[in-house]
Order: C-alpha cells, then structure tokens, then sequence
C-alpha cells in the first residue's frame, strides 16, 4: 500500500509544478509533450528508486544477518568504496566523464574488493566476524586515500566525481535499470533461498551447524547476494547511504525476526524509503534538487542517533 | 623484600625507557624538521641555516623560512603533537584502543563547519567554521549516547551517525561549488598544510601550550581510572569529572589541530599505539604521545613535500593511506596471534 502509494506520489509530484489532470492525460498517452516529458523522466527515476531501494534493502538485511552486528551496512564490505576507486580510475584512463558503461566498471570495482576483503577477512582463528568488518574498514581507508589522490591530482575527474559520489536518481534511464536488472535479480533469488538458513544462523554458529545448516556456505552465499544487490544499486545510482542500515530496523520492527518475512518486506519498505526520499529531494528545494543521498544521510543519522540514545542500536 | 625490589627495578627500567625513547623521538622529529628546511628545489642550505634561524636571513632564504616552510614545519609539529594527547586522553578515557576524536565525529563535523561555513559566509575565516562544526558534533554524540562517552559501543555507533550526516553536508557544499573553489575544499577537508601561515601557528601553539599541561596532570587520574570506578573514589578520584575534563581537553586539541590542518585522519588513532609499542606499557603517557604524533606528522608532511609520486598531495592522503595499511598490519598480527 505505503509503496503503492509513493511511486503514485512520485509520479505526480516534482521539482517541475504540474496539474495533476495533465499527469493523467499524460499517463494516457495523450497529454501534451512537455507534460509527458517530465512524466518520463519522473517514471524513470521512480523505477530507480524501487529497485535500487530494494537492492539496498535486502542487502543490509543479509549483512546485518550474517554478521550478526544490529549496524550492518553494505558499506561495511566495502562495495561503495570500490566502486568508487574503479569509477575514478577508469575516468582518469580515459580522461572523460562517466558515460552508461560506467556502470559496469563501478559493478566490478565493488565486487572485486568484496571479494578481496572476504578473502583476507572471513577465515580468523576463532571465526568471528570482527575480523571481516575490520578488513573493511582498513580497505576502506586505503582505497579512499586513493581516491582521494586521484581527484585532486586531476581536476576532469574530480569534477565529474564529486556529483557521482552523492547518489541521485535523475538523469538515469531505463538503459541503466536494464543493465543492473539481471544482478539484482539473481541476488533477490539468492537471498529468497537463504532465509531459512539465515534464521537458523541467528541463533548462533554452533546451533546452526547442529540443525545441518552449512555455516560457511551460508556465509559465502550470503556474502555474494548482498555484495552484487548493493554493488549493482551503488553502480546504477551511485554512493547512497543508510538504507541498507536502517531499513532492516525498520523491518525487524514490524514482522519480527523471521528472515523468510524480513526480506520480502524489506523489498518494499526500502523501494518506498528510496522512491520517498527523492520525492522529498525534489519537493524541498524547488525549483533546485536536493541529491537523494543527501536526504537519505540527513535523515537515517538522526534516526540512528534516536536509536543509541533509546538504547536500540547496543543491546 | 624481593617483592619492593622487583617493582622498584621494574620502575626504574620504565623510566629509563621513557627517557631513551623520548630522547631517540625529539632526536628523530630534529633530523625530519632539518630535512624539511633543506632539502628540495627551494631548501635552505644547510649552511645558511643556523644565520636564518636567528633572523639574519634575506631573499629567498627568509621567503622560504618565514612564508613557506616555516610555517608549515611548525603547524605540522604542533597540530601533530595534539592529535596524540587528544587520542591518548581519548583512548585511554574510553578504553577503546580504536578510539581517536575521529570517532566521535570531531573531523568530520568541522569539515562540514568549514563548508557550510565557506558556501553561506564566504568571508568569515574557515578555522570559525570548523571549531563550530567540531564543537556541534561533539555535542551531538554527547546528548546522544546519554551517559557521557561512557559507553564506547554508544560512542562509536553515534559518532557514525554524526561523520554521516557531516559527509553529506560536505558532499552537497562541494557539489554546489564551482571546480575550483570545490577542488580547494575537497584537499582542506582531507587534511592538508599546503597553506599553513602564521595564524596557523598561533593557534596550534597557544593550543599547545594551555592544553599539554593540563593533560600530563590530568593523565594520571585518568589512567587510575583503568583500575575501576571504585578504586579511583577509593584513591579520592571524583571519576566522572575526571572523566569530562579528559573529554574536554581531548577535544578541544583535536579540534585546535582540525581547525589549522583540516581533519587529519588517522594520527591520533595511531600515536598513542605506537608510543605504547615504544614504552611497553598499557596505556601512552600523554607527553611521548605527542611526541609521536608530531613526528608521524611532520614525516608524512615531508613526504608530500619531497616524496616521488605523492608530493603536491594534501598530507591527510598520505596519513589516510598509511594508516589504513599499518591497521591492516595490527590486524594480521592479532589474527596470526588469535586473538580476534
């Protein structure tokens, strides 16, 4: 309902004022060509925004999961920062702005280094998760001086990185969404047929190798959907923060901690996070933008905040 | 007998420890700070220096001393050696070897001081911006955890949420900004001394010489802290004033630093462990602390000076990376130990 209700809300409001009637007419196919444009491209960026939100979504579900950690975040594997890295580094081959193969380039990037920080994380004497996250952070700060250097030795890059690294659903086609559709599907079918085990993981390893759950199996499964949902949101619509942290909560709150539920929910709950947020962009700053990952930050963080100060966020 | 023996020797040899390394550590940031004088297209030489440093320098020689370098060498020493007080009061009041004022959110809020401050009053000096910024911050994560940075987990997940929140204020400021004027913010808001000058100084030495004393006496209550609450009311330790006044004045050097350099990652997370590692002992002494910080500083600041590849660099790209590879070091060493 509450989704239906956005994509709805999406349609027909905007940066650009327009008469509901002429939407209407427009969704018909009989409106006027300006109307119809701006219908477009809001259409668009609304198909962006559910799936994308979606992505991201199942994505901090699986990662909150699997490392057991109540501020799991796809960020935390360091999806964003790598496809940040491959993003500024083929920019700076090519010496041009980002065109749509730029997509695939930020898609690898974030799988790669997922997968190098799985490589040297996931395995610790004790098996505990602590080393994975930490692996994160040190590539994360590692890559991110790389980054770094780059921009600001090459002034093209850095122009057309600074306006990537928000996350902004418009001026993304349906091209994009195509490209990208074939990742999140395959995640979504992944973590679909993990929920059980997931559950069975929550109640801790030594529990879940009795019930006949294939822990490190799971893990690594786990591990993969979340990466390429969240690389092939990040790669479609750039950096976009805190959905995939607070949307699990938010889940968790309203079905439990059954993950055969969470993960459904957290498709809709997260597409209509996203598909809201950018309406919110739009409409605050009229005639401007505000970029959605911008809205995003400014309001998951009080959330977050909200939730140490009630004690949420550190059982 | 033996027992008093034993400890006193044990003593002894920690003294002496702590004066080999601080001598071995101030002889270090000497040679750095010679080197960062001469070396170069447009050094000093090393024969002029000792005329240019009692002022009888003309031309060149004194552009480079008094304008350039100078400068530089000076905020670079002095910032330095306050991000490692504020990281061993820090880490040593939270008992979070990963604590360092980055984590509540200091840096990344006066980053967003500075850009909120340059995008709405262009003509207000940044330095205003950032200690605002690192101030609100700060407040933000106190009110939030509730209890006072007692609570490292609260801490932390907060000073999250903070750096969050500041990271996408900075993004939009530099996303709203022309090239030029964004790409000057972008290197500040890495950390950088590229334009160092003398107010830089001013501040981080008045910084420097009200802060560093207060936190040596302050230290020792602090560290008596470790044995418990109770204990340290026992000794007549009032815990949680000791513990604000810590806060306090780690904050107020990380941000006496941030407001000169920009948010310098990575220094006051790594000085206080390396002057640890240095002296054998639980916790860094405040003194060697800033010792340290201020020759990781002054040695990164060389390297983006003079360094093949990296020169021309804002300094924080330098301790970013660094730092992340010496993290990665610590967490292969506790992984081969099996302790993680």
């Amino acid at each position: 309902m509450g989704l239906a209700t956005a994509i709805v809300c999406s349609l027909f409001f905007g940066g650009k004022l327009t008469d509901p009637a002429d939407i209407v007419s427009a969704l018909r196919g009989s409106g006027e060509p300006y109307v119809s444009a701006v219908l477009d491209a809001r259409i668009d960026r609304t198909v962006m925004g559910v799936l994308c939100g979606a992505a991201l979504a199942v994505s901090g579900v699986i990662i909150q999961a699997i490392t057991r950690n109540p501020l799991g975040d796809p960020g935390l594997l360091g999806v964003t920062v790598g496809s940040s890295a491959a993003i500024v580094t083929a920019a700076s081959i090519t010496g041009s702005g980002f065109g749509s193969g730029s997509v695939w380039i930020a898609f690898a990037g974030a799988l790669v280094t997922v997968v190098a920080v799985y490589a040297v994380g996931a395995r610790s004497a004790s098996g505990s998760i602590v080393s994975l996250v930490l692996t994160g952070a040190v590539v994360s700060a590692v890559l991110s001086a790389y980054v770094q250097a780059m921009i600001l030795t090459n002034p093209s890059v850095f122009d057309s990185f600074r306006f990537w690294v928000i996350g902004s659903l418009s001026g993304r086609d349906t091209e994009v969404a195509v490209m990208v559709a074939p990742a999140l599907i395959i995640g979504l079918l992944i973590a679909l047929m993990l929920s059980p085990s997931l559950n069975n993981l929550a109640l801790g390893e030594d529990v879940a190798t009795s019930l006949g759950t294939p822990v490190a199996l799971v893990r690594a499964g786990g591990i993969f959907s979340a990466s390429i949902l969240a690389a092939a949101a990040t790669a479609a619509v750039g950096p976009i923060a805190f959905v995939g942290l607070v949307v699990p909560h938010l889940t968790r709150s309203v079905v439990g901690i059954d993950h055969r539920w969470q993960i459904p929910v957290a498709v809709v709950l997260g597409a209509a996070l996203l598909v809201v947020a950018d309406i919110a962009g739009r409409m605050i700053a009229r005639p401007e933008e505000i970029m959605v990952g911008i809205v995003t930050a400014l309001v998951g963080a009080p959330f977050l905040l909200l939730a140490v100060r009630k004690g949420w966020a550190t059982r | 007998m033996s027992h008093t023996d034993t400890s006193r020797r044990f003593a002894l040899s920690v003294d002496r420890r702590f004066c080999i390394v601080a001598i071995l550590s101030i002889g270090s940031l000497l040679i750095v700070a010679l080197l960062t004088l001469t070396i170069g297209k447009l050094g000093i030489p090393v024969t002029e220096l000792p005329q240019a440093l009692v002022g009888r320098a003309e031309g060149q020689t004194a552009f480079v001393l008094e304008r350039l370098r100078g400068p530089r060498l000076a905020t670079a020493v002095l910032a330095g050696a306050l991000l490692g007080v504020s990281g061993a009061l820090f880490q040593t009041v939270t008992r979070n070897p990963l604590g360092s004022p980055d984590v509540i959110g200091l840096g990344a809020g006066a980053g967003a001081g500075v850009a909120l401050m340059t995008l709405s009053f262009p003509l207000f000096p940044s330095s205003l911006g950032a200690v605002l910024g690192a101030a609100i911050a700060t407040l933000a994560v106190y009110v939030c955890t509730g209890r006072g940075f007692r609570s490292p987990a609260r801490t932390i997940i907060a000073g999250i949420a903070v750096a969050a929140m500041a990271a996408a204020i900075i993004e939009y400021v530099v996303s709203t900004q022309l090239r030029d004027a964004a790409s000057q913010l972008a290197a500040y808001l890495v950390g950088s001394l590229n334009a160092s000058n003398g107010q830089d100084v001013l501040v981080t030495l008045g910084a420097v010489v009200l802060i560093l004393p207060a936190a040596i006496a302050v230290s020792r209550d602090v560290s008596l802290l470790e044995m418990g609450d109770d204990t340290a009311s026992g000794v007549g330790i009032d815990p949680n004033r000791t513990r604000s006044i810590a806060v306090i004045l780690s904050v107020l050097a990380g941000g006496a630093a941030v407001a000169a350099a920009g948010p310098i990652s990575f220094v006051s997370l790594t000085a206080p462990q390396i002057a640890r590692r240095l002296l054998k002992t639980s916790n860094a002494s405040v003194f060697s602390s800033a010792l340290t910080g201020a020759l990781i500083l002054t040695a990164a600041d060389l390297a983006a000076q003079q360094a093949p590849l990296v020169a021309g660099l804002p300094v924080g790209v330098l301790t970013l990376g660094v730092g992340g590879i010496y993290l990665g070091y610590l967490l292969v060493r506790e992984r081969s130990k099996g302790r993680l």
